[in-house]
């Protein structure tokens, strides 16, 4: 017992390398809170969405593409009938992979309306 | 991804009371539809053929053609038909030069470019589309 001891005060590590390895935790903790692997922060940006959502009016072929705005209005501006309406929310359901309920699909009438439909819904990509 | 839809087939549901509820049954129809385009286009192999908007176009393009029709009636029974049509057609019950023929070429979207035809002369040309020139 008394030879562990003194063997053990020979054995003591000095204490001071803790401070550095104190500013090492902290990158870790740093790194530690972005994860490669999560699928959680990877929803669209609004430009993104803007673009996407002008690039589908735009090659609609009855729609004249210098009057796309990102505020025009389907029926007012662009001169579509509402059978139009539905197939331009039918192009932009199929761009982001959406699959959009009747009810919300019927309040699409314009291009901004689209816009934030598509930038709220979880799903999109 | 959203789930792949599938066509149900209902029986026939009653006749609609007005225009309004027609024209929510037309729409209805038109979204079942585009939303079978994808199942269509893997069944027959359209993918180098066609794109989706160009089939979107032409489905809209018939339903525009009959865009006359007030009677409520007539609008059920137009419908009644074309749904016919789409359960024939997702069902695989036609083949892929009837979709072609029909939906493609038939609007005019993908040209026939045969290589016979060309540098004959114009009487040829005329004969070959219609009787009357």
């Amino acid at each position: 017992m008394a030879l562990r001891n003194a063997l053990l005060r020979h054995l003591r590590v000095p204490v001071q390398n803790l401070a550095v390895r104190g500013s090492n935790q902290s990158q870790i903790g740093f790194l530690g809170s972005m994860r490669a692997f999560s699928s959680h922060d990877d929803h669209l940006s609004k430009q993104d969405v803007v673009d996407r959502v002008l690039d589908v009016v735009k090659s609609f072929p009855k729609v004249d593409p210098a009057k796309v705005t990102p505020e025009v209005h389907f029926q007012k501006d662009l001169g579509l009938d509402s059978l139009d309406t539905v197939e331009i929310v039918m192009a932009i359901e199929e761009e982001f992979k959406l699959e959009i309920p009747d009810k919300e699909a019927d309040k699409i009438d314009s291009c901004s309306l689209a816009i934030e439909y598509v930038f709220n819904h979880p799903m999109s990509s | 991804m959203a789930a792949p839809f599938t066509l149900r087939k209902i029986g026939v549901p009653p006749n609609s009371a007005n225009l309004t509820e027609a024209r929510r049954r037309v729409f209805d129809f038109f979204r079942a539809a585009c939303r079978s385009i994808p199942t269509i286009m893997d069944i027959y192999n359209l993918q180098d053929v066609v794109a989706p908007s160009q089939l979107r176009f032409s489905i809209s393009a018939q339903i525009r053609n009959n865009a006359h029709v007030t009677d409520p009636k007539v609008i059920d029974l137009l419908l009644f038909k074309g749904m016919e049509e789409l359960t024939d057609i997702v069902d695989h019950a036609k083949q892929r030069h009837h979709i072609i023929g029909q939906y493609v070429v038939g609007e005019g979207l993908v040209q026939n470019t045969g290589s016979k035809d060309q540098g004959k002369s114009d009487f040829l040309k005329n004969f070959y589309t219609s009787n009357y020139f």
